[in-house]
């Protein structure tokens, strides 16, 4: 069972944002303005605060962060 | 391979399956059904297991064939906290280790079999399996389902069937959004998964569906109007599934808990269980409940069938082809490989968090038309009948 990449990321990468409040750096790629992929690692799992509800929604504060990349253009939102 | 070149026939590609079954607590149904005083034959794991209550009440699983002349432990008789072999009589006890051989005056070295760690919880029989032996880890655990030994909600409703393909295809439909709508007739609006550790989520969001108002309603169609549905799914390990799903109706919210999990048989096929749950309440008093539970179960062995339908006639594919509305399948069997390799090679980015929301927009668009449409055909063919 040898693990696959994911064609779709040959035309779009992961990207690095930074989170504000906790500093944290994930990868993200936007297919779409609704459209969101977030891969986190063990660091800026460990250094987030903003996860302690709700384990399955999405940090506010990196929400906000993702949102003004793809605003100001730091990640490239596909469509 | 290189996937460059924009016309070049797309190739499905597809390795042979893993004789390895997945590390994990798996679910064998009601513990109840194993309670009988009798042993129960589970074919698991490629293996033939037999499952016994002892006087003790002890539930326990080891290795279907006695290691004295390989008969099947399975067709013998509980006596006392042991299984006794039909063919000779020796006693087996749930450790593993052969107790007595009521002919022998004494019991060889190393009579011992294989023994697989059990927990009762909620009501469900659970086992576990890891190819390495190792015994489950504390932090590894089934969470507790609150509503299945409280008095305000119905008991279990338990369905059982055998599933021949590979359990991967189970898996998959975590992720497959587009499925729900096209093979299950509900009409997600929202999704998203989140994978993390050993659990593997699904949030979704539907509507509910005008064109399949029948089958949803079982027909009675006289009932309060069904507006949607919330649901919260969790795979905690390779195979149990907790699904906390809420049916939001006219005035008032239907709770329920539906567990989907299966057990491997072997490398092309599995055990496919469902288990569902209701709250009473004002709106829903638990003769009501009863009966929405069994509907609901009907309704879920209905998801089944249609499922199990498209896997008896699709090929397996290593390889998916998607398109931006699909959801993760690649790091979802990314997640799903953890199950697979021994504890030591546990990469991170098998277990790291991973967070994936679909734009819902363009789906929603076009399953609205095809609804309408749908309504439409049959009003003009009412018309015409």
């Amino acid at each position: 069972m040898t693990v696959r990449q994911d064609d779709r990321l040959l035309d779009g990468p992961l990207l690095p944002v930074r989170c504000r409040r906790c500093d944290a750096e994930v990868l993200v790629r936007k297919a779409s303005w609704e459209q969101t992929s977030i891969q986190w690692n063990a660091a800026a799992r460990a250094a987030c605060t903003g996860l302690s509800g709700d384990p399955h929604a999405t940090c506010p504060a990196l929400r906000s962060a993702i949102q003004e990349a793809a605003l100001t253009g730091a990640i490239a939102v596909m469509e | 391979m290189t996937a460059t070149e924009p016309d070049a026939v797309r190739a499905i590609e597809a390795e042979a399956v893993s004789s390895r079954f997945a590390r994990g607590w798996h679910c064998l149904g009601l513990a109840e059904k194993y309670r009988d005083g009798k042993p129960h034959t589970v074919n698991a794991f490629g293996q033939k297991l037999v499952v016994f209550t002892g006087a003790d009440g002890e539930t326990n699983v080891l290795d279907g064939y006695c290691r004295h002349m390989g008969g099947d432990l399975s067709q013998g008789t509980v006596k006392g906290n042991e299984i006794a072999c039909p063919f000779h009589d020796w006693r087996w006890g749930g450790d593993g280790r052969c107790k007595k051989i009521p002919y022998s005056r004494r019991v060889p070295l190393r009579a011992r079999t294989a023994a697989w760690p059990t927990m009762v919880q909620d009501g469900l029989l659970f086992v576990w399996n890891d190819p390495e032996g190792n015994k489950p880890p504390d932090e590894v655990t089934i969470p507790v389902i609150e509503g299945a030994t409280r008095d305000d909600w119905t008991d279990w409703r338990w369905t059982e069937t055998t599933v021949h393909t590979n359990a991967r295809e189970v898996i998959d439909n975590v992720v497959d959004m587009a499925h729900f709508f096209y093979i299950h007739k509900s009409f997600p609006t929202y999704f998203k998964n989140v994978f993390e550790g050993h659990v593997a989520t699904q949030i979704m969001r539907g509507r509910s569906r005008d064109d399949a108002r029948e089958q949803r309603d079982g027909g009675g169609g006289g009932g309060p109007r069904m507006l949607g549905n919330s649901s919260v799914a969790s795979y905690h390990g390779p195979s149990f599934m907790i699904d906390e799903l809420t049916y939001h109706y006219e005035g008032y919210d239907l709770r329920s808990v539906l567990i989907n999990c299966h057990y491997p048989i072997d490398q092309d096929s599995f055990s496919l269980h469902s288990g569902i749950i209701v709250q009473h309440s004002d709106a829903l008093p638990p003769e009501a409940a009863e009966a929405t539970a069994r509907k609901l179960s009907d309704f879920i062995l209905t998801g089944f069938e249609q499922d199990i339908e498209i896997w008896r006639n699709k090929t397996r594919i290593d390889n998916p082809l998607l398109c931006e509305e699909d959801g993760p399948v690649y790091q979802l069997r990314r997640w799903y490989r953890q199950f697979f390799v021994d504890v030591a090679d546990v990469a991170p980015e098998m277990t790291d968090r991973f967070e994936f929301e679909i734009d819902t927009t363009r789906p929603v668009e076009s399953w609205q038309r095809e609804v309408e449409e749908n309504l439409a055909r049959r009003e003009a063919q009412g018309a015409s009948a």
